[in-house]
């Protein structure tokens, strides 16, 4: 009796122990304080900023970034990198802009864009796990591919599609909510549901932290890493369908870039780039905190090409703490 | 002989490790010129001693004086100014370069211009491997030589840098009979030269051959040192082992059923040879046998993690021969590796997914149920006792016992037919370590197979109902546990059977009780 008692108190306390870890090591406690910073200076600097419009919008623009950023958390948890997800997307932009210009069914074409970007993200996996080679540099060699490709078709022109696919982008929820955003959250909510409560989650983990130990547990490692680049075609595919309906038009440069700051937002969030460990949220606050720097730094009127500029300091920075972190957490 | 100059001597020495005494206070000294061999078995402290001298690791206590000068402790660039050279059994060159090359890596010679002098490069080396009857071309790329030209251009190699005292760790494991001997040749060579030299080998035919004195190590104590001609082989084998009751784990006696695990002609190219054996049911066979025997290499094969080239494996009369780890999960057998860093755990995941992996890849359908995990992870750290925080933290955050324990859970989870436990204890407190026996010995009454791979003798010889001993990746004999000792053991796994016949490395022995 003694004893049960003891184990109830003692879980009690670990719980709580496990809350305060969480926060220390999870990083969004630390990521929610410097968005509401920024948001407070901004908002005294213009007070435009806190307008229900221009939140809205902040909302807005960030959500085809979150849908990519969603996908590489999966990779980069799993110890992998797709840095050709700019080029899929201008693939796949262009060539769902010549199929409606050619008058072919928009929902039809939205899902043929969708799987153009799970073929090509899958391609990259499989070429990753064939050659043995860090998807990385496997990567880095079909962006020139899948952008080539992109320049034929188009012959370098941009393809407008008046307005076809616009309704996506300009769908308020209940007259306010902004559909592009509300399917970015769902994004975030696959991504999470895979990563907390599946079998692929927790091979996605073990695979990110030992691919050996995993081999032994009985993973098929190959395998599922193909899958995991599967996984994130899919998100990468919804993020085309959308970039295309806000710009209402494709370019092959279309998207250029957007791979990198999906990277910058993960690691924001806090997952070591070295992989392993890592969630959704983190991911999530870290593309806020990108749209909300870019929004405040339009606000308070700073010359745009400075914004880069912000992007990669910020990202300077959330590694710098991690590593601090990770240092203080191991040398306890 | 003729006056002799004391280079090196080590003055009680005691060094730990968490949970264990590497070295306790060991006496050790080496003179110019002499060859001063170290035997004992795996675990003794040999490669603590290697590592102290050569910077790798600091004493705890004792001071090292080498050539007249007293230090608490090295560093690795101390060693290497005292000119200080180790030989490892793995070898330490750069493939990618030629022979010359590697001998002046470093320390390249340059022409007028600041490139480097390829051309005196090897008309040097040429030179110093002709004084030594070596004829290697210096233009050879490493990697196109031999395992016994790879050792020797090691030795010249701490030549050419003017080494005063050369450490060689077990630098004839790899090569043939012929091989041996040219390399022997050349290590007295050295030490004619001046060069005092620690010789480590297993092979104690060798070290009879060459040493000048002969210092036997057991579990980090000096044992005996004695000079050339004054030891026999039988002598040192007995003072390499012959530990304290207490050191030997008291056993339950086990009901033992019929044969359920069936190895058959398992082989792998240069590394494990047609062995076969039989685990009966509710029976422990221990695997011995010295490191690099080929132990570890024979149960990856059985677990599915290498390509063998032949083997076929049976359970109950079943062949379920495995080509990889998941399917021998699937057919109820598992492996708890050696390596718990490298190939057990996750480091930075939590305590309660390293447990629950396997057992969530084998009934899951693809979904996970949180509070049902909770539930039987939880159970499984009662049931073994794990002592932890939070079944959240971190697994890389418990102690080595409490992490072994959680690897032998996420096992038992599975409930497997078969267990291959890889070095059960190794880094493991002693209370963690009769707690792995005591779940060895249930499994044996749930009339499980296990094959225990150790180098723990007492844990062998106590733990194992039958012993079969690997040599250079045979299964040489098949020994009844309960009717051997230590020093029969030590002696099948040398190769010695008995005074008289002394085997040599590649002797047959025919110790087959099976």
């Amino acid at each position: 009796m003694d004893k049960s008692l003891q184990t109830q108190t003692k879980s009690v306390s670990s719980t709580r122990l496990s809350f305060w870890r969480g926060v220390v090591e999870n990083q969004w406690f630390l990521l929610l304080i410097v968005v509401f910073l920024i948001s407070a200076l901004t908002g005294y600097v213009n007070p435009r900023y806190f307008m229900q419009q221009n939140l809205f919008n902040i909302l807005e623009q960030i959500s085809v970034l979150g849908l990519v950023a969603a996908g590489a958390t999966i990779l980069i948890i799993s110890g992998n990198f797709d840095i050709s997800v700019g080029s899929i997307i201008g693939l796949s932009a262009c060539i769902m802009a010549i199929l409606i210009n050619q008058g072919i069914n928009e929902f039809l074409v939205g899902v043929i864009g969708v799987l153009v970007c799970i073929f090509c993200a899958t391609l990259n996996g499989v070429l990753s796990v064939a050659f043995r080679t860090p998807s990385f540099i496997i990567s880095l060699a079909t962006i020139g591919v899948y952008h080539g490709i992109a320049l034929a078709l188009t012959q370098g022109v941009i393809q407008t599609i008046y307005g076809k696919f616009e309704f996506i982008a300009s769908t308020k929820l209940f007259g306010f909510f902004p559909l592009l955003f509300f399917i970015s959250i769902l994004g975030y909510l696959f991504v999470h549901f895979i990563l907390k409560y599946t079998q692929i989650g927790r091979r996605i983990f073990a695979i990110g932290n030992n691919p050996r130990a995993a081999f032994l547990a009985g993973i098929n490692v190959p395998l599922n890493t193909i899958f995991f680049f599967f996984l994130n075609g899919i998100l990468v595919g919804l993020a085309s369908v959308l970039i295309l309906s806000r710009l209402g038009a494709a370019l092959p440069s279309t998207g250029a870039g957007i791979e990198l700051r999906a990277i910058g937002a993960v690691v924001i969030g806090g997952v070591p780039i070295t992989g392993g460990r890592g969630n959704v949220l983190g991911t999530f606050l870290g593309v806020l905190l990108m749209g909300v720097i870019s929004n405040s730094l339009n606000m308070m009127r700073v010359n745009p090409y400075f914004q880069e500029v912000a992007y990669g300091l910020l990202i300077i920075f959330a590694v710098a703490i991690s590593s601090i972190r990770y240092r203080w957490l191991g040398s306890k | 002989m003729e006056e002799k100059i004391k280079i090196l001597s080590l003055n009680h020495i005691t060094k730990d490790f968490p949970g264990t005494r590497a070295l306790d206070d060991v006496s050790f000294d080496l003179y110019a010129g002499e060859i001063h061999c170290l035997v004992g078995e795996n675990g003794a402290g040999k490669s603590t001693l290697i590592k102290i001298l050569s910077g790798a690791e600091k004493p705890d206590q004792g001071e090292i004086v080498l050539f007249g000068k007293t230090y608490r402790q090295l560093t690795t660039k101390q060693a290497i100014d005292l000119k200080i050279a180790t030989i490892y059994q793995d070898v330490d060159l750069v493939d990618s370069l030629t022979v010359a090359d590697n001998i002046f890596l470093g320390v390249e010679l340059r022409d007028r211009f600041g490139v480097v002098d390829t051309q005196q490069q090897e008309k040097i080396a040429r030179q110093i491997m002709s004084q030594l009857n070596i004829h290697i071309d210096p233009k050879l790329l490493v990697e196109e030589l031999s395992p016994a030209q790879k050792q020797i251009l090691q030795l010249i190699k701490a030549l050419h840098r003017e080494a005063r005292l050369l450490i060689m760790d077990e630098p004839t494991s790899s090569l043939g009979i012929e091989e041996t001997k040219a390399l022997l040749e050349l290590v007295r060579n050295l030490a004619a030269k001046g060069i005092g030299i620690i010789y480590i080998s297993h092979y104690l035919q060798e070290v009879t051959q060459i040493g000048d004195r002969i210092t036997v190590l057991k579990d980090g104590k000096t044992v005996s040192t004695y000079h050339k001609s004054q030891f026999t082989i039988e002598q040192l084998i007995r003072d390499m082992v012959g530990r304290d009751a207490a050191l030997f784990y008291h056993k339950e006696k086990v009901p033992i059923g019929n044969v359920g695990l069936k190895v058959e002609n398992y082989s792998r190219k240069g590394l494990v040879r047609n062995v076969s054996f039989e685990v009966r049911r509710g029976e422990i066979f221990g695997l011995g046998g010295m490191v690099g025997s080929g132990r570890t290499e024979l149960v990856n094969l059985i677990f599915g993690v290498d390509k063998r080239e032949s083997g076929e494996l049976y359970l109950d009369g079943k062949q379920i021969t495995p080509n990889s780890p998941r399917q021998a999960i699937r057919n109820k057998v598992c492996l708890i590796t050696e390596d718990r860093k490298g190939s057990g755990i996750f480091p930075i995941r939590s305590v309660k997914e390293n447990m629950a992996i396997v057992h969530n890849e084998q009934k899951g359908n693809g979904f996970i149920r949180l509070s049902r995990e909770r539930q039987f992870v939880s159970q499984m750290i009662d049931a073994l006792k794990i002592q932890l925080a939070s079944i959240e933290q971190d697994i890389s955050s418990l102690s080595g016992g409490n992490q072994q324990k959680s690897i032998l859970g996420r096992w038992l989870l599975t409930q497997a037919d078969v267990f291959i436990f890889d070095e059960p204890t190794k880094g493991v407190d002693i209370g963690s370590k009769e707690e792995i026996y005591r779940i060895m010995t249930d499994l044996c009454r749930q009339q499980k197979c296990i094959i225990m791979v150790s180098s723990d003798m007492p844990e062998l010889i106590s733990m194992s109902d039958r012993i079969g001993v690997m040599r250079d990746g045979e299964l040489v004999a098949v020994i009844n546990a309960r009717e051997t000792s230590e020093e029969e053991l030590l002696r099948v796994y040398l190769g010695y059977q008995n005074s008289k016949e002394a085997g040599g490395k590649n002797g047959q022995v025919t110790t087959d009780s099976n």
